[in-house]
């Protein structure tokens, strides 16, 4: 039963490494953290298109507060 | 993923959003309901699956095992993060030759199977970190023949890891062009900026500078470094060792680039270039057009990428090694042209063109093709002066590249031999000297027609011109062809050319008559005419010569040739016929100054040139005195047959003309032996093969050759040139000797019938007396006969003796002539001898003649 969760797990594991390599090539910007996120939402049905939508917003967003933030 | 957290969509919402916008869960509420709103909008992908995408995923994809339930969505999520926005299209117009990074393309994707397997594991090797329990990916064919998936699966498809070095990642690729040059990662962790002055140099700014040296200008780091002539990036720049081992290599064709301009420019400003020169400045400029052009490109490129912005992802710009792959043929094709400028350095004309085609020797197809198209260019103008030269004669040589030269200062009776020659250094080596000679001919037969035998026919009628080098593509076509259709043409045009010559000077200038003529008269030919003549000038020149007047001998030869065949003749040839006298010396007699001279003028005069006249008046001398001499002896075998019967009653005498008569026979034999030869071994002999060779000649050429032959040749053998000078006075010597002998017998006669008529008087006049019954004769009468007669016959020793000394004198003289006969060189004049002493009568007095008859006879027979 260990093995089999073990196995399970490497597989897992496996397969992260292998996204979070697509998702560098890519040059996404998604670090594990955010990657393991967005695999979540994925595999629960989220619409990817949408989901990378939002992401490109979030981000924009963050960008324009950081530049409203640094005073000239 | 059955071990991962299940939480519910919006907790995971939320936390994404935490961790994108780096804050904490209250202040993104904002964006966290955008979110959901975005989400919750229920849309579906609206691009297309775009196959191609499929495609290059599905290597990574295979990795990726059955654990995701969603694969798709997930790869397709990181897909549209990706920060590649859809390139437009044009941005990929690939400069130069289009077809390039298709075909590099086109070849990977041949090559795919037996490579991509081997670079299959280089890219999954990086992988490998990650240790793969997959079957092992199947290598598709990663590249789409369309050019548009290009740029994605030059930016997926060979991309290496971050983790490998940048320098070591160049490894694998340098065997093969790499299509899609990695980005150093470095670039996606570090902001673009541009020349970071403290930091290394990127890579953007060496391209923006490469392309300046490219173009033969100093870049920001790369430099021109005068003493060693080459293009050295600035120590002073940091840049890591890949970098600065590629930009010297590109930066070598700015170097050629450099070289090749530097030619154009210093020859544009040379005057004295010439065609050939600046037809091959024209290609050179023209490459170097093709290579602007393709600079162009590069540098448009470069520029929308400038325009995309600084967030423009940098994947499928310029990058370093990309330009070494675009450059590869443009170097190759410089560095063809640089070392043709190197080869051609300081030459012209038709030098030039044969240090192009000496290029042209080379196996590679894309130099051959390079230089062969330079070389049709350049040796267009050469073929145009030749075409002219060739139909109408004209040479328009202004720079000195033609190879044939023509000398102003000449006139126009050394036209043919002087006026024009073969300048050998111009002579382009795909023409062979044969043809080169032929061409010279062409255009001087030409000349000649038009100048000096004022034929004005048009060079049109003359042969069928062709003028087929009027653009360079023809001359590019005559160039693949020279052993046959150039060949062709140069012998069409010198056989009709030189046959037009040769009718125009037969028929128009009687060139064959005249070389009959002088035969005929200068060297004797017409007997019957040469003998009336000498018939006529005989008493005239016994003279001396100080009393002859030329136009009293003038009108003798027009009395002897009324009288004799030779009025049939031509009117043209008798007008030219003449009188000369020659030097007169003190103490010469009128056979000493005598000849007869030919006129010539006009063309003819370019067969018998002055020399050639001088060669006839000599032979004709020497002939001349041959002759003379057998007249003599005619003259003295008359006397001595008319006298012999006469001086019967005078038996005192018959041992005196015993003797007279057998010297004479000996040298009616050596007259006659000399004569034979002179006629038969040395002038027909020579004359038929000179008969022969005019009648089968092709050319002026050949005639005048074969003229010159013939003169050499009679020369030699009749004893005028220099080798034979000891022969010649022998033999002058015997003729002196047999004037003499003329001059000796004639006394003798005269005495002998004075005699005879006094004798024959007293008898007479005995008989007289009988008649009339006196005595007979008185005694004092007879004592006085007795007296005479007893002087008379004192007389006769002497004129023995005399005659005794002449015949061993001349007899001298011939063994010694024998002598030298046997041991000259020329077969013929052996075999002289041989006739000479065919009763080996000399030899069996002259020792020396004995021993060499001997041992050349021996050696004959040996030879046998």
């Amino acid at each position: 039963m260990a093995s089999a969760a073990n196995a399970n797990l490497n597989a897992v594991r496996e397969t992260m490494d292998v996204l979070l390599e697509i998702s560098r090539l890519l040059n996404t910007g998604l670090d594990m953290e955010s990657l393991s996120i967005c695999v979540r939402l994925c595999e629960q049905g989220i619409n990817p298109e949408a989901l990378s939508a939002v992401i490109k917003e979030l981000r924009k967003a963050s960008e324009s507060l950081k530049v409203q933030s640094q005073p000239p | 993923m059955a071990t991962l957290d299940q939480k519910s969509p919006n907790v995971l919402l939320q936390s994404l959003c935490c961790r994108i916008t780096g804050k904490s869960e209250a202040e993104v509420a904002h964006q966290f309901q955008y979110a959901v709103r975005v989400i919750g909008s229920n849309y579906a992908p609206t691009i297309e699956r775009d196959e191609f995408l499929v495609v290059f995923f599905l290597m990574l994809f295979s990795c990726l095992q059955g654990v995701l339930k969603h694969r798709w969505s997930v790869l397709y999520l990181l897909l549209s993060l990706s920060e590649d926005p859809p390139l437009p299209r044009d941005a990929h117009s690939t400069p130069f030759y289009c077809t390039r990074p298709q075909s590099l393309a086109l070849s990977y994707g041949e090559r795919s199977t037996g490579l991509s397997a081997s670079v299959g594991t280089s890219g999954i090797s990086s992988l490998g970190v990650y240790t793969l329990n997959g079957p092992t990916p199947t290598p598709q064919p990663l590249l789409p023949a369309a050019g548009g998936g290009q740029p994605l699966g030059s930016r997926l498809a060979w991309t290496l890891p971050v983790s490998s070095s940048p320098s070591s990642a160049m490894v694998p690729p340098a065997a093969r062009p790499p299509l899609g040059p990695p980005v150093p990662a470095a670039r996606v962790v570090r902001p673009r900026r541009d020349g970071d002055p403290a930091g290394e140099v990127n890579e953007a700014a060496l391209v923006r500078d490469i392309l300046y040296v490219f173009q033969g200008i100093d870049g920001k780091f790369i430099k021109m470094s005068a003493q060693d002539n080459c293009y050295k990036i600035d120590s002073k720049v940091v840049l890591c060792k890949s970098l600065r081992d590629t930009s010297s290599r590109l930066a070598e064709l700015g170097w050629l680039h450099n070289k090749v301009r530097k030619y154009t420019d210093a020859r544009s400003l040379d005057r004295a270039f010439g065609l050939v020169g600046q037809s091959f400045c024209a290609s050179l400029h023209q490459e170097l057009k093709e290579y602007y052009r393709l600079l162009s490109v590069l540098h448009s490129q470069l520029q929308v990428e400038d325009d995309q912005g600084v967030t423009v992802c940098t994947e499928s710009s310029l990058t370093l090694r990309r330009l070494l792959v675009w450059m590869y043929d443009p170097k190759v094709r410089l560095k063809t042209l640089a070392a043709l400028v190197d080869f051609c350095q300081g030459r012209k004309g038709g030098e030039l063109a044969s240090a192009v085609h000496a290029y042209g020797k080379t196996g590679d197809p894309q130099m051959r093709a390079l230089v062969q198209y330079i070389l049709s260019l350049v040796s267009h103008p050469i073929l145009n002066f030749l075409y002219r030269w060739i139909y109408d004669g004209e040479l328009e040589d202004t720079y000195h590249e033609f190879f044939v030269a023509s000398d102003p200062n000449v006139k126009t009776d050394r036209l043919w031999h002087d006026k024009y020659s073969l300048r050998k250094s111009m002579i382009p080596s795909f023409i062979t000297m044969d043809q080169a000679r032929k061409v010279l001919l062409i255009g001087k037969s030409i000349n000649f027609l038009h100048q000096v035998c004022h034929d004005r026919t048009p060079p049109g009628k003359i042969t069928a011109a062709s003028k087929s080098a009027d653009t360079p593509k023809d001359a590019a076509e005559l160039l693949s062809d020279l052993e046959g259709a150039f060949q062709e043409k140069i012998d069409a045009a010198y056989f009709d050319t030189s046959k037009y010559l040769l009718d125009v000077l037969n028929r128009n200038y009687l060139l064959l008559e005249h070389l009959q003529a002088m035969r005929r008269y200068l060297l004797l030919g017409q007997g019957d005419f040469i003998r009336h003549l000498m018939d006529l000038l005989k008493p005239e020149l016994a003279r001396p010569a100080t009393t002859l007047y030329q136009h009293n001998l003038t009108g003798i030869l027009e009395t002897a040739v009324r009288a004799t065949n030779a009025q049939y003749d031509n009117a043209e040839i008798l007008k030219r016929l003449d009188v000369r006298l020659l030097e007169v010396s003190p103490g010469d007699t009128g056979w000493d100054v005598f000849s007869l001279d030919y006129h010539v003028d006009g063309p003819i005069s370019t067969v018998f040139t002055r020399e050639c006249m001088g060669h006839y008046l000599r032979v004709f001398n020497f002939l001349w005195r041959a002759k003379r001499m057998e007249y003599t002896l005619t003259d003295i075998w008359k006397g001595q047959m008319c006298n012999a019967k006469l001086l019967k009653t005078m038996p005192e005498l018959s041992g005196v003309l015993h003797q007279c008569h057998i010297l004479a026979s000996e040298m009616v034999h050596f007259i006659h032996q000399m004569q034979y030869y002179i006629t038969f071994e040395v002038l027909e002999c020579s004359w038929d093969e000179l008969w022969n060779k005019v009648r089968q000649a092709q050319d002026l050429d050949h005639i005048i050759a074969a003229h010159d032959v013939f003169l050499d040749t009679i020369i030699s053998r009749c004893l005028l040139d220099n080798n034979s000078r000891s022969l010649l006075n022998q033999l002058r010597a015997i003729f002196d000797q047999i004037i003499e002998f003329q001059s000796a017998q004639d006394s003798l006669y005269r005495s002998a019938l004075e005699e005879l008529s006094l004798r024959l008087q007293y008898e007479e006049k005995k008989r007289q007396r009988e008649e009339e019954g006196q005595w007979g004769v008185t005694a004092e009468q007879e004592a006085e006969e007795k007296k005479r007669i007893q002087e008379f016959q004192e007389t006769i020793p002497k004129m023995r003796s005399q005659l005794r000394i002449l015949t061993h004198f001349y007899q001298s003289i011939v063994q010694q002539f024998l002598v030298l006969l046997m041991t000259s060189s020329d077969e013929s004049l052996r075999f002289l001898s041989f006739r000479l002493d065919f009763n080996e009568h000399y030899r069996a007095r002259e020792p020396r003649l004995r021993a060499s008859i001997g041992a050349t006879r021996g050696r004959r027979l040996s030879n046998i």
